[in-house]
């Protein structure tokens, strides 16, 4: 058999099958294909202007030193005209996160690079490992995704940076997109897809130049151009719902390559149709659900969390809970009618229906509703739409010895509903 | 919770929860119940859905006519069961019903001798809920509806009307040049819709009522979402009025797949002499290459329905929070018929199509417009 000839040049020997379409291509033209598509992206959206100083939020694993790679090639093809600069956080995780950052600091000298360092325990006062060895395995994500989030803004407004870019890649944003709906989160599968956080008003905007890119690709980019990077996963393992859409999607690409932007697309799509009241609350009662883009469990932080899923599926099971109990609550208002239907006395089934129509869950939506507000927070003066922003609430648990759930739980306002509380608690598991 | 119990001998017996009557066989979520209850629960569930459809007033209107499509499913079946006797009881308290059903089986399978057993088992349902009209369509009438124009979609290799082949055999080669079998799948089930509309819509149906359990509608929530449908979804998870300009309705929607696989063995007599069960999807290998994205799904689900009943549902309830884009700047997608935002191009021309070289040459010439679903199916 002969050898195929790549898809595009028709002249050079196909090396690689494309993941995204299984088309068959020489390596040359592979890398051509995967830089166009970026700067397709990053023209398209606008996404930067010249002059603008862009802190490149690196970890040292694949998607950010693909990222880093990129932007520099691109930034000298095309002229974007930006400095670019390395951020990197030290979230404290031994056999992890040291070993990844010495990876960086390689990074920096390849591409010429300024490169900065934040700790989180400059920052906290805590390492992920003493934060873990204090709160048990269990969510420990989501005080590592608050706090880097957090951490990565801080550390651009040290270098007097307004825009930071990550890593995150087209699987991420489609893992997040599923996860949002299998949690019932429409606020953040509203926000999820677009390639801007945060506008002209906010401090620091960051964004995804990767958005469209798979995984797969990456990985293949980064073997073709024989980038340094770093393979070890993150030893703590992600969030159940996560997980279980991280499995999903790898299934689906599987099934059908196209699958991956396909979620994508219909995330976008769907961004839209979540109705404008709805975004600020999440099917239950409660008009305080956190918004901001600062609270920062959106998405996936880019290249933590291992693809194994081992976890004991808590998160959902908590969920299930607390569901559970809501609906047996209306369900007690339910048997009224029910018990009348039933009852053999002759009257008719249509009479029944005055008794207590429940109230469909559009009109739901329909409640008046508080806007949030962004503000600051009061103990750090970081940006927050709670009074006290997330990282300090879970630090002021971390610092109580105890979890923060507990404590949340305790000052709520008596309004609050169970499950108004539990879904806070889930939409703080997401990690 | 400690389940009330009773002696009778040696043998502890678990009362139903609900009538403290009789003894608790079943499960309704967490609740313990007895054959009685249960049945009662699902048809419940479903009744309450069709109160728009009860008898009004004493003026004698005329009857409304509903589309039931039936697969022979366990969903179908039971939904047709639960409205035979919800208007047979209307008609026994009031001598009239608020509407009447038109019994559709689209016949998705184009093999003679699989059509000969659909046929035969339509009839039997004839025989036993016989108050209602009955048809039978075969799925390659989709081809001859005057609303997609086949030409105007460029879709290769599809022998046209003057071809003189039979229907059946243009089906299955339009469904072969499909490049997956998601693909196959997605189009087969977008053309059953459009058939269902126009079956609707002849007969002069005002509503279509779709047997889906709530483990079903959020298996279409992400199955449409993994193929690039999302923005359809206000349409196939929400009861009310479809762009087709006729109501879908979902009567099944509470309740759990699960819950209505049990209710037809409950019935008296019971359905599952008439419903064909699949295949269990746990079974389906993920890596063949005739699994489809639905099939994934209905695995996925399958498995949190057993462990996390009230994340399904919860999935439905979101998803059904949807609203349609309101604006008059849409055309409608020349295959699936669902309003698309004008200047879209299916699969090109968007952020994450990219680069005109990663995927197959576009023909030239005049294309009608495609939603990005119908577009990725067709294009690959």
């Amino acid at each position: 058999m002969a050898p195929a000839l790549c898809a595009i040049c028709k002249d050079a020997r196909a090396l690689i099958i494309r993941p995204k379409n299984h088309q068959k291509l020489c390596k040359a033209c592979f890398i051509a294909i995967f830089e166009a598509e970026i700067h397709h992206t990053i023209t398209t959206t606008s996404l930067f202007s010249p002059g603008d100083r862009i802190a490149i939020g690196a970890s040292g694993g694949k998607d950010s030193t693909v990222l880093a790679s990129v932007l520099k090639t691109l930034n000298e093809r095309y002229n974007y005209g930006l400095d670019l600069v390395l951020l990197s956080i030290d979230e404290g995780i031994k056999g992890y996160r040291d070993d990844s950052l010495e990876t960086v600091k390689r990074n920096a000298v390849q591409y010429d690079m300024p490169l900065k360092i934040v700790g989180y325990d400059e920052l906290y006062g805590w390492t992920m490992d003493q934060v873990v060895e204090a709160i048990g395995k269990k969510s420990n994500c989501t005080y590592c995704g608050v706090f880097r989030r957090q951490a990565l803004d801080r550390g651009a407004k040290m270098l007097g940076i307004k825009h930071v870019v990550t890593g995150h890649n087209a699987d991420d944003v489609a893992e997040t997109i599923l996860m949002n709906l299998l949690r019932g989160d429409l606020p953040r599968l509203a926000r999820s897809t677009s390639i801007v956080t945060g506008d002209e008003s906010s401090e620091v905007r960051r964004s995804k130049p990767l958005k469209y890119a798979y995984e797969k690709e990456i990985v293949l980019y980064a073997h073709h151009k024989k980038l340094d990077y770093f393979t070890t996963e993150c030893l703590y393992s992600p969030e159940a719902f996560r997980g279980s859409a991280r499995s999903l999607i790898k299934n689906l690409e599987r099934v059908r390559p196209s699958a991956i932007l396909d979620v994508v697309r219909s995330g976008e799509d769907m961004a839209k149709l979540v109705p404008e009241e709805v975004t600020g609350i999440s099917q239950c009662k409660s008009q305080k659900v956190s918004l901001s883009s600062a609270d920062g469990e959106d998405e996936a932080a880019g290249g933590c969390g291992s693809t194994s899923g081992r976890n004991s599926g808590g998160e959902m099971a908590d969920m299930e809970k607390r569901l559970k109990e809501d609906e047996e609550a209306s369900a007690r208002e339910i048997d009224v009618s029910a018990v009348a239907a039933t009852a053999p006395n002759g009257q008719p089934h249509d009479r029944i229906a005055k008794v207590e129509p429940k109230k469909p869950a559009k009109q739901e939506a329909g409640r008046k509703l508080t806007r949030q507000t962004l503000g600051t927070c009061k103990k750090c003066g970081y940006m927050s739409s709670q009074d006290v922003c997330k990282a300090c609430v879970l630090l002021e648990g971390l610092n109580k010895g105890r979890p923060k759930m507990e404590i949340e739980v305790s000052a709520e306002d008596e309004e609050s509903s169970t499950l108004r509380r539990e879904m806070e608690g889930l939409a703080l598991a997401a990690g | 919770m400690p389940a009330e119990e009773i002696k009778t001998g040696d043998v502890s017996l678990t009362l139903c929860k609900r009538c403290h009557d009789e003894e608790a066989t079943l499960q309704i979520r967490s609740e313990s119940v007895c054959k009685k209850c249960f049945c009662q629960y699902v048809t419940t569930k479903a009744i309450k859905r069709m109160e728009t459809y009860r008898v009004r007033g004493s003026t004698v209107k005329a009857q409304r006519k509903l589309l039931l499509p039936l697969s022979f499913g366990p969903s179908s079946s039971s939904l047709l069961h639960i409205l035979d006797q919800h208007i047979e009881g209307q008609y026994a308290r009031m001598n009239r019903s608020g509407y009447e059903l038109f019994v559709v089986h689209i016949d998705v399978f184009l093999d003679p001798a699989d059509r000969k057993d659909a046929s035969e088992l339509l009839e039997k349902y004839k025989g036993r809920f016989s108050r209602h009209t009955y048809s039978s369509v075969g799925l390659e009438e989709a081809l001859l509806l005057d609303n997609i124009d086949w030409k105007a979609l460029g879709i290769q290799g599809i022998p046209d009307n003057e071809s003189g082949l039979p229907a059946t055999e243009r089906l299955q080669k339009l469904l072969g040049s499909m490049s997956s079998a998601t693909s196959r799948a997605d189009i087969a089930s977008t053309l059953l819709t459009r058939l269902l509309v126009d079956v609707a819509k002849r007969n002069h149906c005002e509503s279509i009522l779709f047997g889906e359990s709530t483990t079903r509608l959020a298996e279409k929530t992400l199955t449409e979402t993994a193929k690039g449908r999302g923005f359809s979804l206000p349409w196939q998870v929400s009861d009310g009025a479809s762009p087709y300009g006729i109501g879908f309705n979902y009567p099944l929607r509470d309740l759990l797949k699960k819950e209505i696989v049990t209710f037809t063995s409950l019935t008296t007599p019971p359905l599952t002499e008439l419903v064909i069960f699949q295949e269990k999807p746990s079974n389906i290998s993920a890596s063949s290459k005739t699994t489809t994205i639905d099939d994934l799904m209905a695995q996925y689900f399958e498995s949190v329905e057993e462990n996390y009943p009230s994340i399904v549902a919860n999935v439905v309830r979101t998803s059904s929070k949807l609203q349609p884009l309101i604006g008059n700047d849409t055309t409608n997608c020349g295959l699936c018929g669902l309003p698309v935002t004008e200047g879209t191009d299916g699969i090109y021309g968007w952020g994450g199509d990219q680069n005109s070289d990663s995927r197959p040459a576009k023909e030239d010439g005049q294309h009608g417009v495609l939603c990005y679903g119908c577009s990725r199916s067709i294009n690959g």
